[in-house]
């Protein structure tokens, strides 16, 4: 019997809830939406390998050498394994294309002088070593992470460049030091040891860096699988705060008090509303998870171990829900607190970027919300780990929420909510 | 003029009534702004912090430590295997390198060895700590890669009569190799295109920027919410009822809430000037048109939206989800150029966009009056559009 009022109780308040399109709003589609948003930004839904949705980056070459290296600068921008990453354009006067910088056309442009091949590669008739000319990189300053990517690009051909140069001077001077070749060999030896290093940096260095995210080789990371529990879980703490709000509500209307005149204890009222609660946001997490698996393939990981961490996640958020309820007097200030506390959460949590951005201060103190503990928990699933990976935020998620509802039941009982 | 101001008095004293609300005014914007605008750094060295755990120990692994301590972007920490993936897997840095036993000069000779750079996921430090890495690796591997060149290409012509005297060899052209390299001419000239006095492009100003307007946006569309509650209790009739026209009240309410935004601004932007050191102060007048237009902007999108929802609930909901939707897609929370053709060309249709141009320009751009005209005059468009719409729904209440 005790149990069954509690059900219906939290069944009312269930039914409530998913009634309200406006709740509705912020518990599934906004999340959903933010979700979509940046899967978009990030390029999942193109098929980018990159989890990031920089592509088509345009540059602006121009070319005043007209000989070996600038020809190679150039061709190596327009070369077809830059294809997906770089839109190029070859313009002929450096001052257009500075403009067209200017004008936010282009996130860079290179500019090649004459002279270029030459500073590098001497003519046998020079004596002294040339002057050393520079490519001109004209960076836009609004482009920082395209033009950062251009400028890696441009100091990677020109490394290769004058490492092929240092090569041949190198092997000329110990050669010639050592007597095993002539002055008159010098620059066709020279020569030749440069083009030999310039072509097997082309094949790759000696040592290769192989990027991982987890050991053993490198995990096909899914983004997504990043955003899609932190938008989950910030807007968690809006269906937790506004499932408290109705027990001001209620008690507000005299639904409350009409409730407690029922053969119903006011422990049975509470536990019923907490429970309704609890199930609220039980089922927005579940129809967030099926619906961005149905939609976007997300794999979340271990079916077991996502439903483990949701209940435990569910029940440290409602407990936050418990305690704001306790501490605030009308329903107006929980939806206020709520949404803010939705959001700071989700801002420590790291349901907008990876939190080890952050101060360790700011770190240690994202350990109070279930959306850090929550996030950490999902992550390691989607990297394919099962119970056992889950068993730390679980733990903290119950351990918390039990507090949480120490806390809340406290304080309720001393305000006298829900008294007979 | 008087009703006007009545209506926005009125307007003011019921929302700040509240205390909570000037956590959404002023303690929220800044506590974002201060978090993602860099205002935590404390430390001098503004490198990104990253672990390397050396299981070589070799002279080829003390070099590339030593070259990434040169490093003007990272900066390298030498830490045990267990010590380092233990607080990679708490997720206390961004990324971990690991130097095998075999990172020696011998084994690049022997044709070449890997090394791995654990990183964490959706991380943008991690991204430039491979950058850096890589710059690193190419300059160590550079003077080994020459010598082992040379020393082939002297034992194509000549064999070495022992192995000793190919090592020596080796070990003369590496030395050549290393103080060749270290005294090769800089080869590129960078310079940043339409600032005179050489901004540099700082990511704290972007931070701040994008949450300043996020935070302005959310509340004034949430315009929407106040004529809906209006409505609901029955004052707006009241009012209307009043020798006060329709065009009276719209004033009072939307202006109203247009300058408590614009005064919101001010306070960021004198915060984000003074405690985040950011170049607000180098174009005021350009300031001051970005953030009047940008508010008229949103405060008409309140406005229109107001003449559509029904609850006070529906309003809070909507403009907390249109707020945030608007202000990541416009470029408010990651740097737009990091979206896909097909999105940059969509964001443009937001008005979030265009205030996120307008102060990148002021900020990043160094520019004045003159150089945010533009986005000035899109956003007073959309102000325009939104409040044709609005007034016109509004004529049927």
């Amino acid at each position: 019997m005790t149990t069954r009022k509690l059900f219906q109780i939290a069944l009312k308040d269930l039914r409530l809830i998913f009634r309200d399109r406006s709740a509705l709003v912020l518990m599934l589609l906004a999340p959903f939406l933010l979700t979509l948003g940046m899967g978009a930004i990030t390029g999942r839904f193109s098929g980018s390998d990159t989890n990031s949705g920089v592509s088509d980056i345009p540059v602006a070459l121009v070319n005043q050498d007209g000989a070996q290296l600038g020809d190679a600068l150039v061709e190596m921008f327009t070369s077809a394994d830059l294809d997906a990453l770089l839109a190029p354009a070859l313009l002929t006067d450096p001052a257009a294309a500075r403009a067209a910088v200017d004008n936010d056309e282009y996130a860079a442009a290179i500019l090649i002088p004459a002279g270029f091949t030459a500073s590098i590669i001497p003519s046998p008739a020079q004596s002294a070593p040339p002057h050393p000319v520079q490519v001109e990189f004209y960076a836009n300053p609004t482009r920082p992470t395209s033009a950062g990517i251009l400028k890696a690009i441009l100091e990677a051909f020109l490394g290769r460049v004058e490492v092929s140069r240092i090569a041949g001077q190198v092997t000329v001077s110990r050669l010639l030091e050592d007597g095993i070749i002539s002055a008159d060999q010098a620059v066709q030896v020279g020569m030749s040891a440069a083009e030999e290093m310039a072509q097997s940096t082309d094949a790759g260095s000696t040592i290769r860096l192989v990027t991982t995210m987890e050991g053993g080789g490198a995990v096909a990371f899914d983004i997504l699988a990043y955003m899609a529990p932190g938008m989950a879980l910030m807007f968690l703490m809006f269906t937790v705060t506004y499932g408290a709000r109705s027990l001001l509500v209620e008690n507000r209307q005299g639904t409350l008090a009409r409730m407690l005149i029922s053969p119903t204890t006011s422990t049975q009222v509470l536990g019923g509303k907490v429970l309704g609660i609890f199930l609220t946001a039980i089922t927005q997490l579940l129809i967030l998870i099926g619906g961005t698996s149905l939609l976007f393939r997300l794999q979340w990981g271990n079916p077991l171990a996502v439903v483990v961490l949701v209940l435990a996640a569910a029940f440290a958020a409602t407990g936050w829900g418990m305690i704001i309820a306790a501490f605030l007097k009308t329903p107006g200030q929980i939806a206020s607190v709520g949404s803010a506390v939705m959001l700071i959460f989700g801002l420590l949590g790291g349901s907008f970027f990876d939190i080890t951005m952050l101060p360790k201060w700011v770190q240690t103190l994202s350990k109070v919300s279930p959306n850090a503990w929550g996030m950490e928990g999902f992550l390691d699933l989607a990297r394919g780990g099962g119970m056992a990976v889950v068993r730390t935020p679980v733990i903290a998620l119950l351990i918390m929420g039990a507090l949480l509802f120490i806390a809340a039941s406290f304080w309720l009982s001393r305000r006298g909510l829900a008294r007979q | 003029m008087n009703r006007i101001l009545a209506i926005f008095r009125k307007d003011t004293l019921l929302r700040f009534t509240s205390p909570i609300e000037w956590a959404f005014f002023l303690i929220l914007p800044i506590f974002f702004t201060f978090l993602l605008g860099g205002g935590t750094g404390s430390s001098s060295d503004q490198r990104i912090h990253f672990f390397v755990v050396d299981q070589a120990d070799s002279p080829l692994s003390a070099a590339l430590i030593t070259e990434l301590e040169r490093s003007s972007a990272v900066r390298p920490s030498v830490m045990s295997y267990e010590e380092a993936i233990s607080e990679f897997n708490e997720r206390q840095i961004s990324a971990v390198l690991i130097l095998p036993p075999r990172f020696t000069i011998e084994t690049l000779q022997a044709g070449g060895v890997e090394v791995e750079l654990r990183q964490q996921p959706n991380n943008v430090r991690a991204f430039a700590i491979q950058q850096g890495v890589n710059t690193a690796l190419t300059r160590v591997s550079s003077a080994v890669d020459i010598a082992a060149a040379s020393t082939s290409r002297a034992e194509l012509i000549t064999p070495f009569p022992s192995p000793d005297q190919k090592q020596a060899f080796f070990n003369a052209a590496l030395e050549d190799a290393y103080a060749q390299l270290k005294q090769a001419p800089q080869r590129l000239a960078e310079v940043s295109a339409g600032t005179e006095d050489k901004i540099q492009y700082d990511p704290n100003a972007n931070s701040a920027a994008g949450q300043m307007i996020t935070w302005v946006f959310i509340p004034l569309i949430g315009l929407s919410a106040m004529f809906a509650m209006e409505r609901q209790l029955g004052t707006l009739r009241r009012v209307l009822v009043t020798p006060t026209s329709k065009a009276t009240y719209l004033a009072g309410t939307v202006l109203g809430q247009v300058l408590t935004a614009v005064l919101q601004m001010v306070i960021l932007v004198g915060f984000g000037a003074l405690v985040l050191k950011l170049k607000w102060a180098n174009a005021p007048a350009a300031t001051a048109l970005i953030i009047v237009t940008s508010a008229l902007a949103a405060g008409a999108l309140g406005t229109m939206l107001g003449t559509f929802v029904k609850t006070e609930a529906q309003g809070n909901g909507l403009s907390i989800m249109i707020g945030m939707v608007m202000a990541m897609m416009g470029g408010c929370w990651y740097p737009i150029e990091l979206f896909p053709a097909v999105i940059r060309s969509a964001a443009q249709a937001l008005p979030t966009y265009w205030s996120m141009q307008g102060m990148l320009d002021i900020l990043v751009r160094g520019q004045g009056v003159r150089g945010v005209l533009l986005e000035s005059a899109l956003l007073l468009g959309f102000a325009l559009v939104f409040f044709i719409i609005g007034v016109a729904r509004f004529k049927y209440e």
